[in-house]
């Protein structure tokens, strides 16, 4: 009787794992709500920093009692991006109903202690308790200390007196967390997000078709069959790579769209996602799946049962989170020899991508051997797992 | 036809199967008949070729599934203790897996499934999920799973394990037609009736040893007694004391 070739028994293991992890709905919607949950919460702050950015710029300053200092209004107005509005009639009560996020209140005695030179009050209605607005809310502030520190040095300069003799020190504030910065932080979470969407993906078929098989006593009838135990390591663990690489390009697609959707521009970045990025995203990272399900197979292969197969799966998924914090908090610079180390060099290759500096094929390709080599290192140890009849029968 | 020579199998210091020699031949039933823990589910878990054994030689068709363990395995097919349906996948599907698994091409699998169907009176049930069958339906499942390779030689254990009337009659009529067309078939069972029903001959294991072994009416006059019950009761008792 001809026997059956081992590589096409793999590829018949492979497709009834994936079938029938693809039935598991509730381990299927788990799995897209992980892989979608972090790239839309991104773009949904990348968009929020955006428009606050704008908002910043342009701002409406509801003003009661305009005709009280109408020289002030007429300067607020010439300023760009400043709109000056009528004031409404309860002015603290619109703030605090989140109607306004400002009013300006010009009281009518603003005119007659201006003239006299004494310190004429404007009251500025605002709710320190709003995060959100608080960008406009700062902006109106500056405008008017601006209008006053003008008036000061005028009157000054009326009396013959230098205005810098007013200024015996000046502040100047070095802010390290521009707009342009929290950006470019938001978008260092992207290389993150997909390395562990190759982790996320990988986990289900990984833990079911191993400790999960076992667990049901599902393992002992498949092994009845003539089929190599490097076929069904193989099989397997092949299920696993898929489901990760099509976690792993969901998600950078999301990414890619978002990208795309955010105005990056408007935050000060030159960066314009192209095609070419999203091709570099995906040959960066699709490699890495099969370390990942590699990985992820051969530690559930060894677990006792499906639950400890989870748990040491949560333990996994520190890696990629590891060399993402540390990325984030060390910026990594390009070593060749990180290329060589699984995660790490996907890390820096997307990083590279995302940052517009295309890295050179040699690493691009020295990253995939890198890859192969361990997942196929890591396949060894699993076939030797599945010919250990204490394993097997969970001894 | 399945050779057994001195087979020995230990877990640790514990000597599950100690010694088993035996033929069974083409076209016979052979009944491995033992009280629980007696070694029959480690005997046959050898001959399928998923444990292998510490001493002792197991030749399936003339192959020494030592030396040939696939050659081996692809001449027998399995009903296991536990049969591990995948509850998403349908009757068909495993039919489908472990019949590719065995290499079986398209056509002949396909041809094959629908023979399957007919004989096991399971068509009701080909397209439906694992997860809602009966007993019954796992074991008929089960049983065209093993056989769709058409093997040689059959190995059952404890096949007709909580079913109900009507399944255990339809396990009978297969393990006859199997035995009509020449087929070996091995079957475990603890179930005297169950055993002196089918079989052409019966081995008695107790304590990992072959204690006796011959057709019902021999075992029946080597126990000393005229009911088959009470000679496995003697047969299996004082194996039980000689291990000890």
């Amino acid at each position: 009787m001809r026997l059956p070739g081992a590589w096409r028994q793999a590829v018949v293991v492979l497709v009834k794992e994936f079938v029938d992890s693809c039935r598991d709905k509730r381990a299927l919607v788990s799995v897209l709500l992980t892989v979608l949950i972090g790239p839309v919460i991104t773009g949904f702050m990348m968009n929020r920093i955006a428009d606050r950015q704008r908002a910043a710029e342009e701002v409406r300053i509801p003003i009661a009692g305009a005709q009280n200092a109408p020289a002030l209004v007429e300067w607020l107005r010439q300023q760009s991006g400043v709109e000056v509005a009528p004031a409404p009639a309860a002015p603290e009560l619109a703030v605090k109903s989140q109607d306004e996020y400002v009013v300006a209140i010009i009281p009518p005695d603003f005119a007659e202690r201006f003239r006299a030179s004494k310190p004429a009050t404007i009251k500025l209605v605002a709710d320190s308790a709003r995060a959100d607005t608080f960008p406009q809310v700062d902006r109106v502030r500056r405008l008017f200390a601006q209008y006053n520190a003008q008036i000061g040095s005028l009157r000054l300069v009326g009396r013959g007196v230098s205005p810098a003799v007013a200024s015996p020190v000046v502040v100047q504030e070095v802010e390290v967390s521009t707009t342009q910065q929290r950006a470019a932080r938001l978008l260092a979470v992207i290389p993150l997000m997909i390395l562990l969407a190759a982790f996320t993906g990988a986990m289900q078929i990984a833990t079911d078709s191993t400790a999960g098989e076992r667990e049901r006593g599902s393992l002992e009838a498949l092994l009845i069959n003539p089929v190599p135990r490097s076929a069904l390591a193989v099989g397997k663990t092949m299920a696993a790579a898929v489901t990760a690489m099509i976690a792993v390009t969901l998600t950078a697609a999301i990414c890619a769209a978002l990208l795309r959707f955010i105005p990056l521009q408007e935050m000060g970045m030159r960066f314009r996602f192209g095609a070419q990025h999203f091709a570099g995203m995906i040959a960066a990272v699709l490699p890495m799946c099969l370390v990942t399900a590699a990985m992820q197979t051969c530690v559930a292969t060894m677990a006792r049962s499906f639950k400890e197969a989870q748990s040491y799966m949560g333990i996994l998924i520190l890696a990629p989170m590891l060399v993402g914090v540390l990325g984030t908090l060390y910026p990594i610079d390009n070593q060749p020899w990180m290329f060589g180390v699984p995660m790490l060099g996907q890390y820096v290759l997307l990083s590279s991508v995302l940052g517009g500096r295309a890295p050179s094929p040699l690493a691009f390709i020295g990253a995939a051997v890198s890859c192969v080599i361990v997942a196929m290192l890591l396949v060894r140890v699993t076939v030797a797992l599945f010919r250990d009849e204490r394993i097997i029968f969970g001894r | 036809m399945i050779d057994v020579v001195a087979l020995e199998k230990r877990f640790g210091s514990v000597a599950a199967v100690n010694g088993v020699t035996f033929t069974a031949g083409d076209g016979r039933v052979t009944g491995l008949l033992g009280p629980n823990g007696a070694g029959k589910t480690t005997t046959l878990r050898m001959l399928y070729g998923v444990m292998r054994p510490n001493a002792g030689t197991i030749s399936v068709d003339g192959i020494d599934a030592a030396r040939q363990p696939l050659a081996a395995q692809a001449r027998v097919g399995v009903l296991p203790d536990v049969y591990g349906l995948y509850p998403r996948l349908t009757a068909r599907e495993h039919i489908r897996y472990f019949g590719e698994l065995q290499g079986l091409d398209k056509a002949t699998l396909a041809e094959r499934t629908e023979e399957l169907f007919e004989l096991l009176d399971m068509k009701h049930i080909a397209d439906r999920r694992a997860a809602g069958y009966s007993h019954g339906e796992r074991t008929k499942v089960a049983l065209a799973r093993a056989l769709v390779h058409r093997p040689q030689n059959v190995l059952l254990d404890e096949p007709t394990n909580g079913l109900d009337v009507m399944s255990t009659r339809a396990v009978r009529e297969i393990v006859r037609k199997l035995r009509a067309e020449g087929r070996c078939v091995l079957f475990s069972s603890h179930v005297m009736q169950e055993v002196s029903a089918l079989c052409d001959s019966i081995l008695v294991v107790a304590g990992g040893r072959v204690v006796a072994h011959g057709s019902p009416d021999e075992l029946r006059e080597l126990g000393g007694h005229e009911n088959l019950e009470d000679a496995f009761v003697a047969l299996s008792g004082t194996a039980a004391g000689r291990a000890q």
